[in-house]
Parts: C-alpha cells; structure tokens; sequence
C-alpha cells in the first residue's frame, strides 16, 4: 500500500514537472505599415523558443504571441522587434495561467 | 536606312538596360524604398518589362539581404530580350543602402537611407559605374511616399548617368484594417521617374499600376509613359518573395 501510494505520488510529481503554463503577451509596435513589411516581424517572432502562436494588429500597432514553455524575456522580445526593423515600446502580459495558480 | 535604325534601337536598348534595376525592396514600383528588410531575411523580385516603341523585353531579377535591421545589400541583373535575337545580359548592381534615420510612430514611419555600390559589367564591352544615392520614405496611415535618386559616375567610356523617382502608393483595399490578422491589400501607385545619361539628356516618366500584396509575396503590374519628345510607353509586370 505504502508503495502504491509512493509511486503515485512520484507519478503526480513527474506530470507537474511537465506541465507548461500559457502565457499572452502583447507587444506594442511603433513603424508597422503595410502587410509584406510586417511578416518580417512576424517570422522573428514565431521564431522564439516556446512562442505558438503570433498575431499582428496594423490596425491597433500590436503583436500579441502566445507561449507555452519559458516565456522569451521582454529584452529578447525587444531585440527581436528591433531586428525586425520596428521600434518597440512596450510588452504587456494579458494572461499568465501559472501566476493564475 | 534600316541599319541606322537598327543601331539606333539597338542604342536605345541598351541604354535603358543598363539603367533598370529592378528595385526589390518595399512598395514603389520603381523606387527604391526605406522600409526594412530584417536581419538575416531576404526578399527576391523579379520583373518583366516591355519597351513598345523598341519592341524589347527586360527581365531582372533582384534579391535584397538584410545584414542588420538598417543595413541591406541589394543585387540587381537585368537581361534584354530582343526580337532580333540580340539578347543581352545587363551589368549587375550590387548597393549598400544604410538606414541612417528612422522615426517609428504608431500610424507609420519615416526613414531616410544612403546608398552606395558599384555597377559591374557582364560583359567585355562594356565599362562599370560607381554609385550612390538617397533613399526617403514617408508612411502615414494609408499612404506612402518614396523618394530616391541615385547618381551613377561612369569608369573608363561608360557615360555617368542618374535617375530619380517619387513615388505614391494609396492603399485601396481594405478600407479599414482587421482587428487582428494579416489580410492582402490592394494599392494604387502612382510615379514620376526621370532617367538621365551624360551626352543623351533626361527622360521624365509617369508611371501608374496596381499593387496585390499579400503577407508573403507581391503581384504589381503598371505603366510607364515616357514624358519626352517619342512618347514611347512601356509596361511591367512584376512578383516579389519574402523569404
């Protein structure tokens, strides 16, 4: 019993260990214009480790990107604007499931 | 009397081939433009245009690299296709163009680059040029402005020559933008261009066309009338890949 009970418990621990937390930023973009100029942006983005999904807005000046793993940090996301040829301005977390916990 | 003709055209041809580069970057037909090209992306055009009065095509393929976010090299060769059978391949353009000025704002942008860069002959007969320029691009909600000129100093035999454009672009569609996503627009353009060659003077051109730009690839077409004394008109057809 006391086995059982110890192997579900590393079970448990194991699958905790794996579980990822989403996070949504959003990314507010000064320089954007016309719809081949920012797939630049786009592909830099998608490119960061643990982002899975990127969308742009020309219409409000944002990016906003979804991860699942270690979120990029707000100076990578920031050098991959500017490498993109944008000026960003600012980063805003819109949900973060593992601080929701 | 159709010799002479003949060399004229000839003439002619080549003239203009060795002034057309196509260029690859942004949204001008036939302006070069500030927009940027991203560290470590490409973008390749190529482009088909018809001369009426000469009876002459120009294919060229142009392929623009981005080195930093504000340093781009741009390569050019064009190739003429004649009816005579005389093809000639043109001189590729290799150009730097540096970002030295840029002021992002939330509606658009304002960039100013340098260009520099040589013209290399394909061929034996023919000598190189050096040159260098400017590039200014103004983008404001739906338009945007380009303005550019660039000054090529002969080597050797090969006459200096220079052009210039400006270059209005109005989006047409969509009216107004998505909340979210990326969808293909539609866009007017509208150009004045000039080309000069020492000893052959300036022709002033107006160009008009349509743009269909989608996210990853551009189809444009227009057509280009000539403002001087021959009135000769040319059409282009022309696709762009980022990649």
């Amino acid at each position: 019993m006391k086995r059982r009970l110890t192997f579900t418990l590393l079970v448990l621990v194991a699958m905790m260990a794996q579980t990822t937390f989403a996070k949504t930023l959003e990314i507010d973009v000064h320089g954007m214009t016309c719809a081949f100029c920012v797939d630049s942006l786009e592909r830099k983005i998608t490119a960061m480790p643990s982002v899975t999904k990127v969308q742009v807005s020309l219409k409000a000046n944002k990016v906003r990107l979804e991860t699942d793993g270690d979120t990029p940090s707000v100076e990578t996301i920031r050098q991959a604007v500017l490498d993109a040829g944008f000026t960003p301005v600012k980063v805003t977390v819109i949900s973060d499931e593992k601080n929701k916990e | 009397m159709k010799k002479i003709k003949n060399n004229l055209l000839a003439a002619l041809s080549i003239s203009s081939l060795l002034v057309i580069v196509a260029p690859v970057q942004g949204m001008g037909l036939r302006s070069f433009v500030a927009l940027p090209v991203e560290k470590d992306g490409a973008m390749a055009r190529f482009a088909y245009e018809h001369s009426h009065e000469v009876d002459t095509d120009v294919l060229s393929a142009s392929v623009a690299y981005g080195l930093s976010a504000n340093q781009s090299l741009l390569l050019g060769l064009p190739y003429r296709l004649s009816p005579s059978g005389a093809d000639r391949q043109g001189d590729l353009s290799l150009l730097y163009r540096h970002i030295v000025w840029q002021q992002d704002r939330q509606s658009g942008t304002s960039r100013l680059g340098l260009l520099g860069g040589v013209n290399i002959p394909t061929e034996s007969d023919r000598d190189g040029a050096v040159q260098a320029g400017f590039v200014f691009t103004y983008f404001q909600n739906r338009n945007e402005i380009d303005v550019d000129a660039l000054y090529q100093a002969g080597v050797e035999d090969r006459p200096a020559s220079g052009r210039y454009d400006v270059s209005w672009q109005n989006r047409l569609s969509p009216a107004n933008r998505l909340d979210w996503g990326i969808p293909p627009e539609l866009n007017s353009v509208l150009e004045l261009n000039g080309r000069w060659q020492e000893n052959d003077g300036t022709v002033h051109q107006i160009t008009a066309g349509l743009q269909w730009v989608h996210q990853k690839w551009v189809i444009e077409g227009g057509v280009v009338q000539d403002l001087n004394a021959t009135k000769d008109w040319h059409y282009l057809l022309s696709t762009r890949f980022h990649f």
